[in-house]
């Protein structure tokens, strides 16, 4: 197939926007199929490719565009790191499926031999080894086409909980996701009912498979992407990235915490200034501050609050100070001597953890080195 | 000798009812897995391949007979009868039950010592020169002020959480052996040119996966400023700290991402404030602590006996070459004991040398003992006409091995026999090298030589400061081992250079005798140590020895 002249290189970026959003309204209430099939032949949509890591769920996506267009480009990623299963499985799918243009990507020779000449880069930096063997491939792979079709869907991770059929992907591409809506257990029921070929390493605890090194099995009940990049926050490998966006959730947030236990919110004030835990307490007005201020606490693990508790203190504030979020009982003692008045924890933890844990420690004053030594 | 007072002791009892009781909330389910992992991280309970390990803090590895003998005890009572000495001088059991954590704490706690803060991301145990008090080089004792920064630190209410662990390690003597510049913070006692004492600040070193040289952040502070400037280091980490990766949360990137000079700014901002907080109380208590540590009363003595002795029995003599250092008094030395017999496992010792030299330190060493970071014990005082008297009772009990500073005297880390991140063995990469040189009784010729290892990139066998250092990594399965050449972690502390591709595991062994041979025909006499010899040569020779075909093919 000759490469055509691509359709919509220099396309400007609120052209590229209007198309999508044109796309995603044409196709709003279709299946992946018809997404799949409207896409390999909307001229809006441009020339396209799959983009397949032959992983425990590629199969689907590969076997709907056989089924459309055998012919349709299909991009293998072998960053030369994979388990042999996952070589010997991508082989026996092509065949099985007649798809007829697979092109295997790998990293170029002379960028390995430079970056990475044992083989161990990964164990020192991912993102440098992922860049390096995925995204950087990728992206030169990919110059030759107008969008990449993935299998990204929604319920597989809070930063593509907001995921559409199509969007953008950098000002030249887009993306098409097909899948977006499938649950696991739609992804199960077309597999079984196609009668697709599973990754032989599903079957050995491994629902998510990457390369070998950054991939280990999860225990029943584990989030199936727990498994790779295990001990890092490290979710995504580079290519889905576009924005990153984390979608959270509001709760009620209503049980107060004081030296005399637990209470409701007393606050009649109307404003309350929230911090988030990445502020700057330099920098925040409190000749403007109201009477409450509230720091977030995203993670019991994340120790920012009370140093920007602290710091607010040491600027003079006197208001009313709060602690707000994922803190633990355990923690009450730090926030009180760190400056909080109180902390503010969801009904939930309050129920585990109830009152008289938070009460074992409103002796927060005893045992206090840091006050002996300051005197 | 440190000696809790009153609120010591109020504040660990308090504490261990805290562990106590978050141990049976874990187990009532109050506390998730998540939730519990750091509370009991930061009362030194890790869990590991095979089961908990409790990590103990020897602060400023000093010990009084009395708390080895304790050590002992709880080795034979909850683990199985042995202990094992780290690099950062504590000391590890690995095989306790959670059920009994909480009484093994108590049991610590009635000798004074604890598990508090040996992990976590949290300010961990204040690492000092193993010679403290003793070293004839000595400008000031540092254990007083490691003391005055563990009380600080101690539950340091904005310092539990940082973004990853952090670790301060001060020397009182120009010749640093705490290696200061490979620490979050590393204090250097020194002088000013009005003769006043105060400190030299360094700050974000580290090895790790990204081996760093710490930098100087203040040449001189003043003595009484010590505390507010150290919290201001850690608050404006705290909150500068990446927690977005944790290989990149560690302050050494910190300072390196955002420049020494930015970091210096805000550090010298935050302590403005925080100074006129501290009111001067912190000074008088470290006077009062400084009292703790007075120097035991020297005897005057012949030391004609020693003279004979060494004169005398070559095994002996060997002994003391390698295992004495020079003490400050006259007539006494300083007596490093090797846990590193050849073939066994570095770091480790039984109940029972435990308490053999917890009897010998109560005969001959003033009741005190140390731990050093290369994992052995040390009596710092030892008048030299016990010294005879003293090799023999080590002798009986396996400890008299002469090889301090030597070839098999390794730093290890636990490496794949017992933590959980690593990529490969080193324990029996250090025994297998120890005993192929101990076979070829080569050791001695070679003269000083420090080999370090590491079984993953986090670098606790400090790998990259080792004359040699290997450390061993996984590739596609397999264990492979890179070497590192000319690494030095003293006052002008190194990082090592790599020599080459790795080695797989049984190729290992050859490569170091590879190494050795080379600097044995290249060095210009016996008194040129490898470090010199490879400070004069540079890698080329090694290389060449490593990897005999490329260099005809280059
Ligand atoms: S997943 Fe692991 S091995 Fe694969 S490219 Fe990324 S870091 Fe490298
Ligand atoms: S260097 Fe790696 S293997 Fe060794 S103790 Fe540290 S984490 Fe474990």
């Amino acid at each position: 197939m000759p490469e055509a002249a691509l359709d919509f290189a220099d396309e400007p970026p609120e052209a590229q926007a209007a198309r999508i959003a044109e796309l995603n309204d044409r196709y709003r209430h279709h299946g992946a199929t018809s997404v799949l099939q409207g896409a390999l032949r909307d001229p809006q949509a441009g020339k396209l490719t799959l983009v397949s890591s032959f992983g425990a769920e590629s199969v689907v996506l590969l076997h709907l565009v056989s089924v459309i267009d055998r012919r349709t480009p299909v991009l293998f990623i072998d960053t030369q790191m994979l388990f042999t299963e996952t070589l010997v499985y991508q082989q026996e799918l092509a065949e099985r499926l007649g798809l007829e243009d697979i092109r295997i990507i790998r990293a170029a020779d002379a960028a390995v031999a430079k970056e990475d000449p044992d083989g161990t880069l990964h164990q020192f930096d991912t993102d440098a080894c992922c860049d390096l063997r995925k995204t950087r491939p990728l992206q030169t792979a990919l110059k030759g086409f107008d969008g990449w079709i993935t299998g990204r869907k929604r319920y597989q991770g809070t930063s593509r909980a907001a995921l559409d059929f199509f969007e953008a992907d950098g000002p030249d591409r887009i993306k098409v996701n097909p899948l977006a809506h499938w649950a696991p257990e739609d992804i199960r029921a077309y597999m079984d009912e196609n009668r697709l070929p599973r990754h032989p390493l599903v079957a050995k605890g491994y629902p998510s498979i990457g390369c070998a090194p950054c991939t280990s099995p999860v225990a029943p009940g584990e989030d199936p992407r727990a498994g790779r990049w295990r001990g890092q926050d490290k979710n995504e490998c580079g290519i889905h990235i576009v924005d990153g966006r984390v979608v959270r959730r509001s709760e009620p947030m209503n049980v107060i915490v004081t030296d005399a236990g637990f209470r409701q919110d007393d606050w009649q004030g109307n404003a309350v200034l929230d911090l988030a835990s990445d502020t700057d307490p330099n920098t925040v007005d409190l000749s403007a501050a109201p009477g409450l201020i509230r720091v977030d606490f995203p993670s019991f693990a994340d120790g920012r609050g009370f140093t920007i508790a602290r710091q607010l203190r040491l600027r003079g504030y006197k208001g009313r100070l709060r602690a707000h979020g994922h803190v633990i009982a355990d923690q009450y003692a730090m926030a009180r001597r760190s400056g909080f008045d109180e902390v503010e924890i969801a009904p939930d933890l309050a129920a585990r953890q109830p009152e008289a844990q938070w009460q074992f420690r409103a002796d927060w004053q005893r045992g206090d080195y840091q006050s002996r030594l300051r005197g | 000798m440190y000696h809790y007072n009153d609120f010591d002791r109020d504040f660990l009892a308090n504490r261990n009812a805290q562990f106590r009781a978050q141990v049976n909330r874990r187990i009532d389910g109050s506390l998730t897995e998540d939730e519990f992992k750091p509370l009991r991280l930061m009362n030194g309970l890790y869990l590991q391949l095979h089961a908990y390990m409790l990590r103990v803090a020897i602060p400023y590895g000093t010990l009084s007979s009395a708390q080895m003998r304790q050590l002992a005890m709880i080795g034979d009572r909850w683990d199985r009868g042995y202990g094992h000495f780290t690099t950062r001088q504590n000391i590890q059991y690995n095989w306790p039950k959670l059920k009994d954590v909480p009484d093994m704490l108590d049991a610590l706690a009635e000798v004074g010592m604890h598990a508090i803060q040996t992990s976590g991301n949290t300010i961990r145990n204040v690492t000092a020169d193993h010679f403290a008090g003793a070293a004839a080089d000595e400008i000031a004792d540092p254990r007083p002020v490691a003391e005055l920064i563990r009380q600080w630190s101690t539950d340091h209410p904005e310092f539990q959480f940082l973004p990853r662990k952090f670790k301060i390690a001060v020397t009182g003597s120009p010749n640093d052996r705490a290696v200061t510049k490979a620490h979050d913070i590393g204090l250097r006692m020194v002088r000013n040119d009005a003769g006043e004492g105060g400190y030299e600040v360094i700050v974000g070193g580290g090895l790790g996966r990204t081996p760093m040289i710490g930098k100087v952040i203040r040449d001189f502070l003043p003595r009484e400023d010590l505390l507010p400037y150290l919290e201001a280091i850690v608050s404006v980490y705290n909150l500068l700290g990446r927690r977005d990766n944790k290989y990149k949360a560690r302050i050494k990137i910190t300072v390196h991402e955002n420049g020494i000079d930015t970091i210096r700014d805000k550090v010298e901002a935050k302590f403005a404030e925080l100074k006129p907080l501290f009111s001067g109380v912190d000074q008088q208590m470290l006077r009062e602590i400084e009292g703790h540590f007075a120097a035991p009363e020297f005897r005057t003595a012949s030391t004609e006996a020693f003279d004979d002795a060494y004169a005398a029995d070559p095994v002996f003599r060997a002994w003391c070459d390698t295992n004495l250092s020079d003490h400050r008094a006259d007539g006494y030395a300083i007596v490093s004991v090797s846990l590193k017999k050849h073939g066994a496992t570095p770091g480790d010792a039984t109940g029972d040398q435990m308490r053999t030299l917890a009897d010998l330190a109560e005969a001959f060493g003033h009741d005190e003992l140390r731990i050093s970071h290369e994992q052995n014990v040390i009596l710092p005082h030892v008048h030299k006409s016990d010294l005879p008297a003293l090799h023999r009772a080590l002798k009986a009990a396996e400890l008299a091995t002469a090889n301090i500073g030597l070839i098999s005297d390794i730093i290890a880390c636990p490496g794949m026999d017992y933590c959980a991140l690593a990529t490969a063995r080193s324990i029996p990469v250090a025994q297998e090298i120890a005993e192929r040189f101990e076979e070829l009784k080569l050791e001695h010729e070679i003269g000083p030589l420090k080999i370090k290892i590491s079984g993953c990139i986090n670098a606790c066998g400090h790998h990259h400061v080792g004359h040699i250092g290997i450390l061993g990594l996984d590739r596609a399965g397999v264990e492979n081992y890179q070497i590192t050449l000319g690494g030095n972690h003293t006052e002008d502390a190194v990082i090592g250079e790599r020599a080459g591709p790795g080695f797989a595991y049984d190729e290992v062994t050859d490569a170091i005798e590879r190494i050795i041979r080379a600097y044995l025909d290249v060095r210009e006499s016996p008194e040129e140590e490898f470090l010199d010899t490879f400070r004069r040569v540079g890698t080329e020779p090694f290389k060449a020895a490593l990897y005999p075909k490329e260099t005809v093919d280059a």
